[in-house]
């Protein structure tokens, strides 16, 4: 017929079943948190750690051929400890599990400003937009639906987190040209992965809940970041007041102690000298013994100091210390240091030294109390309005 | 038959709002009627199998509806009350993604949201952002979402509400043409009967979560044999008295007169009368139930 | 057209009023008197209706104009409120109040002491028909129970002027038979009603008598059926019903008045157009009495409020 019908059409193509149907809504989420200008120089800003990272495990896999290439920056790297470049191989597992540490916490802070510009829309501009029954009456189930908006937090935390720990993972391994490489470090590439996903899922869940419990995203901005820096400050002024405490207690034991050193008559014999003197080193030697003893007192207690947990953040850490493997690492490098001044040393750059296990039950137990609030928020319209 | 309820039942705590409803809705244009609190937005939710129900079965295009939900929704589009919009899309990214919603890949939604924007009527402003629209464009925006995927049955919960006067025509016009020459059936909930009457054959109405009357529309509504509405230019009043010297009973009803003459008599009485007191017939017809009074009458019996 | 009337008779007078809100138009040299009775107030989306009925009770000041209402200037006028109810559009309560207290409260603000609150808000209650709920928190009302009260709430004073904007959205059509009785009682007691309304045959039901706006402008204002009459430009459309319907347009095409006739033959009958109503309605009885060509029907679709609005607002 020359003449066609522009009226309604049928259509008869295939519809793909709803298991499916969380990739379209993680798509489409990722798809507008991107239309943002303000997001995508975020997205952006993520990835300088990660040409960091790529950077020094580049380098060190040149240094470890002993390429005449890093010939000219070679002074530079002397801010790292001398035995390190000595023997580039034997610190391999060293140096690489160190640079993914500070990438990954880097990469956390980032991740958690992230969060805070996508994660309060997603659901609370469905509730404020009435846009669930839109959703809902359409072959798929609420789970797709969370699936869907969860996928979306993945998404961009496994583009800035597991895509460059896996890109620089490679790099480091065509830069070095050795195999064995992969047996050491196979540990840092899959822990990587595994923290991202587990801090995106986590943090995922969280900030879903609290975004589908209010219609202006504002709020849940609010919520998110008042999560972050107050619970950060609160552990930290703890922390701080506990090893405050402790060292004060370290401080009267050394006040006594010369005290008691320096507490005789002066002498006037030179034999009353002699057994002054004796008596000084005396003193001097409990104190010191004392005072180590004290010192691995302080060390053990923050094995169980659960302060840092208070800090949302902190615990996201200590799941990537584990997972990555840095204690050995650090204590290969405070090994280098004078003994007295190792455990300064750990307690500083270490890390909280509590159990890992609790961060992982305190994160579980977040993530359950947030399916819970979301099942709550989002029923499937089965209310009588 | 489009779709069949037996013995359905559905509590909220201590409200029934479904009380063991049967009925069965046969293809074509369906009005749902029925006082606030009656059910139909249960009934529908519970079509959709959004909603669990207590006891009895259901079927809606042969699916059931305990079991099969996530079928029936797949050819059931459903447009509701209230106004709803995705977030942040254009019109047109808004019908293809709930078009993607359904199970449509990427490229026949597009495609889909294209044809189907075209029908009803939103050209240019298809570009734009949804927040820019005026409520009229909202509403065809929603009925085009609702049948991007092309389903067998549309639900629509008051489609019409709070349109002007061009954009209800508009609304009924895509209805009628979608029931009447589409092949889709549609249930169309509504409390404004005219709009109803405008677009559907056959009514269901409900009352306190049960069946008070379904049927034809046609068949239901009374048919006076002696029965004419009336209505003259220059003075009704006196004219209605004639009316009743001649033996005919007058009641007046908004500015019309409905008489009823007496028996044998037909419209002849009435040209005569008029050509009698030089008034001019303005409206003849024969009296014609209403939608209204069969819906009234159908509630008060309760 | 309203013919020249008393001065009191007009309730509700606009005179040459404009208001804009920055360069935006809300209306644009508005004069209008509405008389007691009810009124329609008609007009497409952004026609200026909402803009007018805030005017008209002092929500909002004119840029240009004066409008007064009882014969007293309305703006800055607050005393002027005991006298005037309005039934808005939006739906906002307090939601954890009963609808007794609420409209208990209306009517308190209103100025009445407390036993004549408590027995006009009774009153209220039970005209709109929702003493069984009365005690419950409005959170819990149905649509068409919150249009309720919000209707109770306009009339609890026992206003002269009662302004309505869209008073039926939501409700049912048992709710609404209710509603609109009460609305015609009040025009029927002298009360001045103004309905704004985009269902056209519900005003339809209630008057005959609008005002038609359309971007900001007064477009026409009375009786729907002499409005009808003044449209020149689209003539008037009849259907006439008649067993022997060829035979009737062979004799209706010899009327000069008569400007086109088309057959129907689906209803039996013949539509024609023309441009003298007058004279051709008046010539239709001796037709009929005529033997061969009884006329069954007679009725035009063109007659309506809707048809009027159509030719006067659609672009």
């Amino acid at each position: 017929m020359p003449i066609f019908d522009q009226g309604y059409q049928h259509w008869n193509g295939q519809t793909s079943g709803h298991a499916w149907r969380w990739f379209t809504i993680a798509r489409q989420g990722v798809r507008s948190a991107l239309k943002g200008r303000l997001m995508r120089i975020a997205l952006l800003a993520a990835w300088s750690p990660a040409i960091a990272l790529a950077a020094m495990l580049c380098v060190w896999g040149l240094l470890e051929r002993g390429s005449t290439v890093i010939a000219s920056i070679r002074p530079m790297l002397e801010f790292l400890y001398p035995q390190l470049i000595a023997d580039p191989k034997h610190f391999r597992v060293v140096v690489w599990t160190l640079s993914y540490d500070y990438f990954t916490i880097v990469e956390m802070q980032i991740s958690m400003i992230l969060i805070l510009l996508v994660g309060p829309n997603l659901i609370s501009q469905d509730l404020r937009f009435n846009a669930l029954p839109l959703y809902l009456s359409r072959p798929m189930r609420r789970i797709d639906y969370f699936l869907g908006k969860l996928g979306v937090i993945v998404g961009f935390l496994a583009m800035i987190v597991v895509l460059p720990a896996t890109a620089a993972w490679v790099l480091g391994l065509l830069f070095s040209l050795d195999i064995s490489l992969i047996h050491d470090t196979f540990r840092l590439l899959v822990g990587s992965i595994a923290w991202g996903l587990a801090v995106s899922v986590s943090a995922g869940l969280l900030v879903l809940a609290m975004s589908s419990l209010t219609r202006n995203s504002r709020y849940v901005a609010l919520i998110w970041l008042g999560l972050w820096f107050i619970s950060w400050v609160t552990s930290t002024a703890m922390t701080d007041i506990n090893r405050n405490r402790q060292r004060n207690r370290i401080r009267t034991d050394q006040f006594r102690a010369y005290q008691e050193e320096n507490s005789t008559v002066a002498p006037k014999t030179p034999d009353e000298m002699r057994q002054e003197i004796r008596r000084r080193q005396n003193v001097r030697q409990q104190g010191y013994l004392h005072m180590q003893q004290l010192q691995s007192d302080v060390w053990e207690a923050t094995k169980t100091d659960w302060r840092p947990m208070i800090s949302y953040t902190t615990n996201l850490t200590r799941l990537e210390q584990q997972f990555l493997g840095t204690q050995p690492a650090w204590e290969t490098v405070a090994s280098f240091l004078p003994p007295e001044q190792q455990g300064a040393y750990l307690m500083r750059m270490s890390g909280p030294q509590y159990p890992w296990i609790w961060s992982a039950e305190l994160l579980a137990g977040l993530s359950v109390v947030s399916i819970g609030v979301l099942q709550l928020r989002i029923r499937s319209l089965d209310r009588l309005r | 038959m489009l779709f069949q309820f037996e013995d359905v039942t559905k509590t909220y705590g201590a409200i029934t709002a479904l009380d063991n409803l049967s009925l069965s809705a046969p293809e074509g244009a369906i009005g749902l009627l029925g006082p606030n609190g009656s059910g139909k937005t249960t009934m529908i939710r519970s079509l959709l199998g959004l909603i669990p129900i207590d006891h009895g079965s259901g079927q809606v295009l042969g699916l059931d509806i305990r079991t099969r939900q996530l079928e029936i929704r797949r050819q059931v589009g459903f447009a509701p009350e209230d106004e709803c919009l995705f977030p942040n899309m254009e019109g047109v990214e808004f019908v293809a993604y709930a078009g993607e919603l359904v199970g449509m890949s990427r490229k026949d939604g597009m495609q889909r949201a294209h044809e189907v924007l075209d029908y009803v009527g939103l050209g240019e402003a298809r570009y734009r952002r949804c927040e820019t629209y005026s409520t009229g464009m909202k509403q065809r925006l929603k009925l085009a979402s609702a049948i991007v995927h092309d389903p067998k049955l549309l639900i629509l919960d008051e489609p019409t509400n709070g349109m002007d006067p061009a954009g209800r025509d508009e609304v009924l016009e895509l209805s009628r043409d979608l029931a009447h020459n589409k092949g889709m059936s549609l249930l169309f909930s509504s409390h404004l009967l005219p709009d109803v009457e405008a677009v559907c054959e056959h009514i269901i109405v409900l009352g306190g979560g049960k069946l008070l009357t379904q049927g034809k529309i046609a068949e239901m509504k009374q048919a006076h044999r002696l029965g004419f509405e009336l209505r003259v230019k220059i003075d009704q009043a006196a004219f209605a008295e004639k009316l009743k010297t001649l033996g005919c009973t007058i009641r007046t009803k908004d500015d019309r007169l409905i008489v009823e003459v007496p028996e044998g008599r037909g419209q002849q009485l009435l040209w005569q009368a008029a050509a009698d007191q030089q008034e001019q017939i303005r409206f003849l017809r024969p009296q014609r139930g209403t939608l209204e009074e069969v819906f009234l009458s159908a509630v008060e019996k309760n | 057209m309203n013919s020249v009337a008393p001065p009191l008779s007009s309730v509700v007078v606009f005179h040459e009023v404009s208001k804009w809100y920055g360069n935006v138009i809300g209306v644009n040299k508005l004069s209008l008197r509405i008389p007691p009775g009810v009124t329609g107030l008609l007009g497409p989306n952004g026609a200026g209706k909402s803009t007018l009925l805030q005017l008209a009770t002092g929500q909002l000041r004119p840029s240009q104009g004066t409008v007064s209402v009882l014969d007293q200037r309305v703006w800055a006028n607050p005393g002027l409120n005991r006298f005037i109810g309005l039934c808005p559009e939006q739906d906002a309560f307090y939601e954890w109040m009963s609808g007794w207290d609420f409209i208990f409260t209306c009517a308190s603000l209103a100025g009445m002491k407390r036993p004549q609150a408590r027995e006009a808000a009774a009153k209220a209650i039970e005209s709109v028909g929702m003493t069984r709920h009365m005690n419950r928190a409005i959170g819990g009302y149905s649509k068409g129970m919150r249009q309720r009260t919000k209707m109770a709430q306009a009339l609890v004073h026992d206003p002269q002027v009662v302004f309505l904007d869209e008073p039926l959205t939501g409700t049912d059509p048992v709710a609404r038979r209710d509603l609109m009785e009460i609305i015609q009682r009040m025009g029927a007691a002298g009360k001045s009603v103004v309905v704004s309304s985009h269902v056209l045959h519900e005003v339809e039901s209630l008057t005959p008598n609008v005002v038609l706006l359309n971007h900001g402008r007064l477009v026409a204002e009375g009786n729907v059926r002499e409005i009808r009459d003044l449209i020149d430009k689209h003539p008037h459309r009849i259907v006439l019903v008649c067993r022997e319907y060829r035979k009737l347009a062979a004799k209706l095409v010899a009327w000069d008045d008569v400007e086109g006739i088309e057959i129907l033959p689906q209803r039996n009958g013949i539509l024609v157009e023309t441009r003298a109503p007058e004279v051709f309605y008046s010539r239709l009885p001796a037709i009929s009495n005529e033997a061969e060509t009884e006329i069954q029907e007679v009725y035009s679709d063109d007659d309506s409020l809707e048809a009027v609005f159509k030719y006067l607002v659609s672009r």
